[in-house]
Order: C-alpha cells, then sequence, then structure tokens
C-alpha cells in the first residue's frame, strides 16, 4: 500500500518536463518515482509558445518562480491575441485576457453595448476592455488587486521559448529527484495477459519498466498510439489545417505584450514576440496551398531578418480516443492536437497533469479513475475545438477557397446554437469549469463580425442616456489609466531582462 | 421591426405564481412591463411547510429580503440541515450545508478519513463538518475569519406556505402587479402561440409572455402544441404526499428529520410555532388510510388537526417553453419534497427565465436554450433524490428492495461507481448540489469507498490523527461560541409576534 508508485516518462519537451516537474515537485518521493527517458537525437516541436493564463496556476502549483522563469526563457508578456483579417480583410480584434466593461444597472455590460449599437451610438467594444486598450499601446503592468480599480479587470500569460521553458522545468523537476536518462526508445515491451505497458528497451540496451507510462513523445505517440493502438478522432472535416512551417525572425517592429494572428489564403500565420527573437509560423491546409508558396508567403512578410529556414511540421487536428488505456496516460501531443490558434496546447498539457494528480493511481489502475480523467479531458479538448472552429466558421472572406469551405461547413450543433442564441440577443453560456470564457466568446463573436438583434432586457432598467454617460466614463477611466502604465519592452527588460537575451537595444549598446 | 414584450401574465397560483410575479417584476417592472396574475384558487393548506435551501437566500436578496425579515414574516425557521433516519440499519446521519475537514498537502479530506477508517478510526466523516456540528447541536453559524477557512455553512430555512406566497403577493402588488383572481375556461391559441385567456367569470386577458405556474394542473401548458410530460415513475415508487402539523419543538432543532420507513419517507419539518409534516409513500404499500392512521406513531409526534393526502406523479416537461408560454415551479416539473427540491427547481426555472427573458415577443428563440438548460437541471437534482433511494439500506421493505435494485440514470450510475472505486465526486453544469453534499449523502448511506488517493499515504499516522485532533476541537470550541436557534429566533422573531 506504500510502495511509491512507479511513473515513467516517455518523451521530453514541454509537455515531458511539465509533467516531470509536477509529479517530482507536487508528489514527493513517498507518493512517486518519476523517471523521464528522452533522447537528445529527436527534435521537439518546440517553436516559440504562447500561453493562458491558467499557466500561471501551474506554476504556482508546482513552485516556480515568475521573473526567474521568464529570465531563464526569454519570455514576454501576453494580455491577449489579435486577429488580424480573419473575419473580413482589413479588420482587426483582440481577444483579451479581461472582461470588457462593467456591470450597469444589474446587466451585463455588452448588452448595454449592444443597445446601443441598435440605437445608432456605435463603440467599438475594444474601448471597453482594459487589457485591450493597454495591449494596443505596448503597455504592460501587473493587475491591480484592488476588485473595484478599473486595472484589476485582467489577467496575462506569457509568450516564452519553449525549449527554454521546458530546459528550466528540467533543472527543477532533476533537483526535485526526478531521474532523466538520455536514450532513444527502440521497442515497447507489453505484458502478454493484461495488454498493459511493462517496459521500455533503450538503444543503450538498458530496460525500464514502470507502474504507469506517460506518453509525451509527440505526434510518434510511440506508447499510445504504436504500441497500444489506441485510436485517434480526426477533426481535418472542421479544421482543415494540417501543416505549419516555424521560423524565427530578428527582434524588429513592436514589442507587442500580445501574439498576433494573421489570416492568410490557406491558413493563418503567428508572431510571438520573445526577448530575443520573434517566433512566427505559417498553419495552413495542404489541399488549399503548396508547401513553397506557404514558404514566401511566410517569409515575405516576417517584420525581421529570418535566423533559419522554415522548419515543416505536419499534423492531424484531433484527439486520442481515450487519452488514458491501460496504464498510459497520453499528454500533450501524443494525446491530441489542435492548431495554436488560441495558445491552448499547453493548456492541454496542464488540464492533462492536474487531473492525473486529482485522479492519482495506485499501481493497480482503478478503471474509474480512467474514465473520470477520460471524461474531463475530451471535454477541454471539445471545448477548445469549438472555439476554434468558431474563427474559422464565422468569416465573411471570399478571396479563397479556404475561407469558403470554412463558410459552407457542417459544423457541431452545440456551436451553430451558441452563434444562434447570440445572434439573437448576445447569451453566453457560462461553463462551471474550464475554457472558454464569456469574455473570450464574446470578443471573438464580436470581433468576426456578429452583432446581435436584440438585447437583454435587464438592460431597459437604465435609460439609453444613463447607460451611454456611464460607458463613457468607463472608456475614459480605462484610457487615462493605461496613460500611465509602463512600456511593455522596459517592464520586460527591467523584471526578468534575460541576460541571454540579444536584443536592439543591447547590440546598439555594444558599438 | 421586432416588438419587445410588453404583457406578461402569469397564470398560477400560490408560492409559485406569487414568488415568479414579484420575481419578474422587480427585474422588468420598471422597462415598461406589466405584470398580471390572474390567480387561480389556492392549492395551499394552512398546515403546509415550504423547505428551502441555503441558495433561495441568493433571491431573496435580489428581491430585498435579509434572512431575519424573512424569517419573522413567514414564521420560518433556519435549518442547518438535515438528518436522515431509518434508511439504513446503521445511524442516522446528517446532510449538512457545507464542507467536511478541509484538504491536507492538497489532498481531498475524504481520503484521509477513508484511510483512517480502514486502520480503525471510529468518527464519523460529519464530525468533521461544523456545519453538521451547529445542525446537531441547534446553533446558528455566525461565520469569521477563521471558520470560513474551514466551512462554507449556510442556513436554508422552513417557511410557512401559506405565509411565503402571501408575503410575496403583497409585495408583488406593491410593484404594480395586477391580480386578477379567477379561473380559465378557455384559452385562445394561434400555432404555437397563446393570444389570451378567457377566464370563467368572463374577462379576457391578452399577454405577450404567458407563465403557467399553476402546479401539476399545468392549465396552460398542457395543451401546447409539442407538449410532453416524462414521467419518473419507474424511479420514484411515491404516488401519494401527506401533509400534517405537529406541535413545536422546543427546543428547536437545526435540521429537519427526514426518517424513512416501511412505505416511503417522512419529514419533520421545524418551524416557529409549529411543526410541519409531509410523508411520501407508495399506496400500493401503505392505504391512504393506513398512512394516516399509523402516522403519529410513525412520526412519534401528536398531529394538530387533519392530515391531508393527495395523489403524486412524479416528472418533468420535455419542453417547459413552448413559444410564449413558460412553465416554472410543478407546472414543469414535479418533485418529491425530498432535498427541499421543489423549492429549488422553482427557483432555477425563475433564474433562467429572468435571465433568458424574450427580447423579442413575436420570437422566442430563448426557449431553446431555457429548455436544454432546465433538462440538464432537472436530470442532476432528481439523480441526487435518487440517489437516497437508491442506496439505501432497509432490507426486507418490497418498496426499498425495489428502490436499491432499479436501474438509475446514466449520470447517477456513474457517479456511483466512481465515488464507490475512489471516493471522487464528478461534477458536470447545471449541478445544484456540490462535491461535499454528494459526499454527506453517499457516505450517510454506507457508501464507502473501495480505495482513496494514495497520495494520503505520505502523510505519516501521527501526523493524521493530530491533525483530525485539532479539525475536531476546532469543531467543538466554534460551536460552542455560536448563538443557539432558540436565542436567535427570540431575537428576530420574538413570539409576541404569533398570532399576526
Amino acid at each position: 500500500m506504500n510502495k511509491p508508485l512507479d511513473i515513467v516518462i516517455v518523451g521530453g519537451g514541454t509537455a515531458g518536463w511539465m509533467t516531470g516537474a509536477a509529479l517530482a515537485g507536487a508528489l514527493g518521493p513517498r507518493a512517486a518515482r518519476v523517471r523521464l527517458v528522452e533522447s537528445d537525437e529527436i527534435a521537439t516541436v518546440g517553436v516559440g509558445e504562447a500561453t493562458l493564463p491558467q499557466i500561471r496556476d501551474f506554476n504556482d502549483y508546482v513552485g516556480i518562480l515568475e521573473p526567474e522563469m521568464m529570465s531563464a526563457s526569454n519570455a514576454s508578456f501576453k494580455l491577449g491575441i489579435e486577429f488580424v483579417d480573419w473575419g473580413f480583410k482589413g479588420s482587426s480584434y483582440i481577444h483579451p485576457f479581461g472582461v470588457h466593461g462593467d456591470m450597469i444597472g444589474g446587466a451585463a455590460f455588452h448588452q448595454h453595448w449592444s443597445r446601443a449599437q441598435l440605437n445608432d451610438r456605435a463603440y467599438n467594444i475594444e474601448d471597453f476592455c482594459y487589457a485591450i486598450v493597454a495591449a494596443r499601446k505596448n503597455k504592460f503592468d501587473f493587475p491591480a488587486t484592488d476588485q473595484k480599480a478599473v486595472n484589476s479587470t485582467y489577467s496575462y500569460a506569457y509568450h516564452f521559448d519553449a525549449f527554454l521553458y521546458a530546459q528550466y522545468l528540467r533543472k527543477f523537476a532533476e533537483a526535485r529527484g526526478l531521474e532523466r536518462t538520455q536514450g532513444k526508445i527502440v521497442k515497447v515491451n507489453l505484458n502478454a495477459e493484461t495488454g498493459d505497458i511493462a517496459s521500455v528497451y533503450l538503444d543503450s540496451g538498458e530496460t525500464i519498466s514502470g507502474d504507469l507510462f506517460i506518453d509525451c513523445s509527440g505526434f510518434r505517440a510511440l506508447l499510445i498510439g504504436e504500441a497500444l493502438k489506441g485510436p485517434y478522432e480526426d477533426w481535418t472535416k472542421w479544421l482543415p489545417c494540417d501543416r505549419a512551417l516555424a521560423v524565427p525572425c530578428e527582434r524588429a517592429g513592436a514589442f507587442t505584450p500580445y501574439t498576433r494572428s494573421t489570416a492568410r489564403e490557406a491558413g493563418w500565420q503567428w508572431r510571438i514576440p520573445l526577448q530575443h527573437r520573434t517566433g512566427n509560423g505559417y498553419v495552413y491546409s495542404s489541399n488549399f496551398i503548396k508547401d513553397d508558396k506557404a514558404a514566401q508567403t511566410l517569409l515575405k512578410t516576417l517584420d525581421g531578418k529570418a535566423l533559419a529556414d522554415p522548419r515543416p511540421i505536419r499534423f492531424t487536428a484531433g484527439r486520442r480516443t481515450a487519452s488514458w488505456t491501460k496504464n498510459c496516460v497520453a499528454v500533450g501531443l501524443a494525446s491530441g492536437f489542435l492548431e495554436p490558434l488560441e495558445s491552448t496546447s499547453i493548456y492541454l498539457v496542464q488540464v492533462a497533469i492536474i487531473n492525473l494528480i486529482k485522479l492519482f493511481p495506485r499501481a493497480n489502475i482503478e478503471p474509474a479513475l480512467r474514465d473520470e480523467f477520460n471524461r474531463l479531458v475530451d471535454m477541454e479538448y471539445d471545448r477548445v475545438r469549438d472555439f476554434l472552429i468558431l474563427h474559422y466558421y464565422l468569416n465573411t472572406r471570399t478571396d479563397s477557397e479556404l475561407w469558403k469551405y470554412c463558410r459552407a461547413m457542417d459544423v457541431p450543433d452545440t456551436l451553430k446554437q451558441k452563434i444562434a442564441q447570440f445572434k439573437h440577443r448576445g447569451y453566453i453560456e457560462k461553463y462551471k469549469d474550464g475554457l472558454f470564457s464569456p469574455a473570450s466568446w464574446l470578443s471573438v463573436l464580436v470581433g468576426q463580425g456578429l452583432r446581435p438583434q436584440h438585447y437583454d432586457p435587464l438592460v431597459d432598467n437604465t435609460t439609453l442616456d444613463v447607460a451611454i454617460s456611464e460607458m463613457d466614463s468607463y472608456k475614459k477611466k480605462i484610457a487615462d489609466r493605461v496613460v500611465s502604465m509602463p512600456d511593455h519592452a522596459e517592464f520586460v527588460r527591467d523584471y526578468c531582462g534575460s541576460s541571454s537575451a540579444e536584443t536592439p537595444a543591447k547590440a546598439e549598446a555594444r558599438v | 421591426m421586432s416588438r419587445k414584450v410588453q404583457r406578461v401574465v402569469v397564470v398560477g397560483r400560490d408560492i409559485a405564481g406569487w414568488l415568479t410575479a414579484y420575481t419578474l417584476a422587480r427585474a422588468f417592472g420598471r422597462t415598461g412591463v406589466t405584470i398580471e396574475v390572474v390567480e387561480l384558487p389556492s392549492m395551499l393548506r394552512p398546515i403546509d411547510v415550504a423547505p428551502t435551501l441555503p441558495n433561495l437566500r441568493t433571491l431573496h436578496r435580489l428581491l430585498g429580503f435579509d434572512d431575519n425579515a424573512m424569517i419573522k414574516a413567514c414564521f420560518g425557521a433556519p435549518m442547518l440541515g438535515q438528518r436522515f433516519s431509518n434508511w439504513s440499519r446503521g445511524a442516522p446521519f446528517v446532510h449538512a450545508y457545507d464542507t467536511q475537514g478541509v484538504a491536507l498537502n492538497r489532498v481531498e479530506f475524504l481520503n484521509y478519513w477513508v484511510r483512517a477508517r480502514r486502520e480503525g478510526l471510529n468518527v464519523a466523516l460529519e464530525d468533521f463538518s461544523l456545519g453538521a456540528a451547529a445542525a446537531k447541536q441547534a446553533r446558528l453559524i455566525v461565520p469569521n475569519e477563521e471558520t470560513m477557512r474551514f466551512s462554507h455553512a449556510a442556513p436554508g430555512y422552513n417557511v410557512e406556505a401559506v405565509a411565503y406566497a402571501l408575503l410575496m403577493q403583497l409585495r408583488a402588488k406593491k410593484f404594480g402587479v395586477i391580480h386578477t383572481p379567477g379561473s380559465v375556461a378557455a384559452v385562445d391559441h394561434e400555432g404555437d402561440r397563446i393570444r389570451s385567456v378567457r377566464l370563467a367569470n368572463g374577462p379576457t386577458v391578452e399577454g405577450d409572455l404567458f407563465v403557467d405556474a399553476s402546479g401539476a394542473e399545468a392549465v396552460l401548458m398542457r395543451d401546447m402544441p409539442g407538449d410532453a410530460f416524462q414521467s419518473w415513475s419507474h424511479w420514484f415508487g411515491v404516488d401519494r404526499i401527506l401533509a400534517a402539523s405537529g406541535p413545536r419543538l422546543t427546543p428547536i432543532p437545526g435540521f429537519s428529520e427526514i426518517s424513512a420507513f416501511r412505505a416511503g419517507w417522512l419529514g419533520l419539518y421545524p418551524l416557529q410555532q409549529r411543526t410541519g409534516v409531509i410523508a411520501a409513500f407508495d399506496s400500493k404499500e401503505m392505504s391512504e388510510r393506513e398512512m394516516v392512521e399509523d402516522l403519529p406513531a410513525l412520526s412519534g409526534v401528536n398531529l394538530k388537526g387533519d392530515a391531508l393526502v393527495a395523489p403524486f406523479s412524479p416528472g418533468a416537461r420535455a419542453r417547459p417553453w413552448i413559444g410564449n408560454c413558460v412553465a416554472l415551479g410543478e407546472a414543469a416539473a414535479t418533485f418529491e419534497p425530498l432535498d427541499c427540491a421543489p423549492m429549488q427547481a422553482l427557483q432555477v426555472g425563475l433564474s433562467h427565465l429572468a435571465a433568458l427573458f424574450p427580447a423579442d415577443a413575436d420570437e422566442m428563440a430563448e426557449s431553446a436554450i431555457f429548455n436544454a438548460n432546465m433538462e440538464a437541471w432537472n436530470g442532476r437534482l432528481r439523480d441526487f433524490q435518487l440517489a437516497h433511494y437508491k442506496l439505501n439500506g432497509r432490507r426486507g421493505d418490497p418498496f426499498w428492495d425495489r428502490a436499491r435494485a432499479m436501474s438509475v440514470s446514466d449520470a447517477l450510475d456513474y457517479k456511483i461507481k466512481l465515488f464507490e472505486a475512489r471516493g471522487v465526486v464528478a461534477l458536470y453544469d447545471h449541478e445544484s448540489f456540490q462535491d461535499e453534499n454528494w459526499i454527506s449523502i453517499f457516505v450517510g448511506h454506507g457508501l464507502m469507498p473501495r480505495d482513496y488517493d494514495p497520495i494520503a499515504d505520505t502523510m505519516p499516522p501521527e501526523e493524521q490523527i493530530e491533525n483530525f485532533r485539532q479539525m475536531l476541537s476546532f469543531v467543538a470550541a466554534e460551536v460552542q461560541d455560536m448563538p443557539s436557534l432558540e436565542a436567535h429566533l427570540e431575537l428576530h422573531a420574538p413570539s409576541s409576534a404569533v398570532g399576526q
């Protein structure tokens, strides 16, 4: 009853090291022996990565200190994602980590905004979101703790070099007892009776056995896919992108406290500002563009000099039917893939880890734990999927085949209903747990051009004039407060400037 | 150009009718919406009690009532939970409105308790609950910084049903609600819309939105196209509800007593001036006559006046909102009085209607999301009730043996299996009850998890014992300092107020 669970993590990268750091850090050696096997040969996907605010909870849980982590991973702050050209060419909206406006007379802000629109008093809803106003001015500061302050209405996340983040976590995990083995797995041994994974056999000749195996081997899904033949649900019909090209470039242009996603002919392009360089990538559908044309588009639109050749990645949107099968838990790309449109990869890794700890098994694994894990993880995947589909589906672009395809696709009923309810009266559902919050749905629905036809009748408890006056006052409050905020680049330099980060300012200073 | 809803007609009675009217009047009365209640003859009797859960207080605050005003006006009593007795051969247990223990090293408390039980600990889980201790010692929770780190306890109220309905009626009328007593002779339909209702004494009442708060009769809803009532009688064997009244319990207990007997269950609901009695039973097991005769012995109460029995058919409408007609309360779903479900279901439906009040009088697209949400809320609430029956430990009574053998809903089956395996509660969206409530009734009915979180094993036994000791002393000490319910009632609802 008291023997520590023998856990073997297969694969490094963000998934492997987040799992390793959490298990070693949170469980202690009496609960688990944690080993990680990774091969220096196998490159991890590790593109410049953007995250969600939940990662701060994860870091707190594990015991990671923010400035140290940011410095080690050349990180910058993130207040949201800017979507350029998504609803229609020329459009730009931000999906923020924050709320729009404040309740007025017991009714939600956006309902007042709707009424104003319908009465020819058009406001840009972004002007009422502190996080957005700050982001567009390239400012950053920590949110106020006083809940009544206008600058307490947001949260934040990070952009970081995922490879460096993983290395940082590795140091952390190894300091807490995680045993790392360098090596390439050449064979997976199954228990003939139970079908469980008994051990993995490395090219060095070493065999590593364990009670519980965590598959962090990426797309290859060495354990859950290859060895256990776990089926994968393919979502390509809803999310047609199946390739990406990633390329870093010199830091140039604005050091934005937000990720940018620019819609392109056959997909979209990301821009992630890090301290030492900018991460870029074009996510696209090979059905709608050829690889070399995609590479051309990407390289042509960088705002700094490319620092490498574009690295190709191939993927299939979808998820494992059962991320926890037998004694193997898939975390990260082995468990599923959703394109990084809303920076959900690392979030889904975190969801898996937290649920695994919550449903921690003994060596003789209770099937009910697996089922509950899968229920919770699947729910998160499915909800993220629907939110991503929304971005593609709600477009009015007629200039390319991809966008026409997306507008015509038969999306899940649950999503159709959500869109219909918003269109009718701005109604947005609130989940008990998990993504995405009503503020997130609001920003994308409005950003992609949807306008409710009616508003919540509760709004009429306040006259239009009074509501307008409160709205104007709130808008001004935000604008005034943002003016005095520090500049993002300066803030990062002071708070967590990485000594290794090469920046234009540093280069200049040396001259 | 769309039209706003201007006229709301509530065709209903009693608590459902007046609480709805008052809530809608406060929410929309000043936006140009008129609210008229076509008040059908009351079906409430002076002996009726309305037990409620702590979360009804949220609605009460929005309506301008604080707890003390409420209990004063409705001769109510705060309850810290419900005690279930005779549902098995084991000791009674308290389902308190509160958590049990606190997490240690980020592992939920229940795991340590299960481990300790294995090792011979003989302390009930509820002893680690401040709410349960307060309930058993009839104290009122007055939260402080210390207790808030340990407990979320809050009271629910038993109120006099007639007084409560009257209170809502008076307030509603003060808020401009039009009161039209009568009964419905005919309903003028146009497709899936009601244009007007004609009353028996002549007048026609037109409206944009009709709310059916008429109880199980569902005078409007039953004739709406596409209406369908889904019976739950395969799950709930109870087909009769009895109401009676007994003398005031002194000192007043901190919990309502829910006790099982061979044909069903019997509830004693303490009030300021008397005790409300409710029995839910299966007339195939015990005739109405037998029930009435055996009631004093079964309840241990010297009944005052007659016991009244009515037929009961549990279930829910598949679509409580069709066209421009919305059903709330019993017209939408009929729950046994167990777990204060009827008031909870009414409140949930009413909040949804307020949040989804139709924005367009001619095209009420809100009905789709209302119906989907209510189906989920009703299902989860029903499952909580079903759990009592499924997990009962009365062997040899056909009624209870049948209950134990039945197949429950998939959602409940899954919850039970997971808890039985590892003491984890699976929660979905739209739950009326939280982890601690499910844990309370599962453990109370004897569902002991086979295993617990192995991370709990990393705490040395001595440390665990010490943690337990500290929690138990904390609970004991805090409860001592709390005011008694008697003292609280004396202060806020003095007996000189009797007889208003």
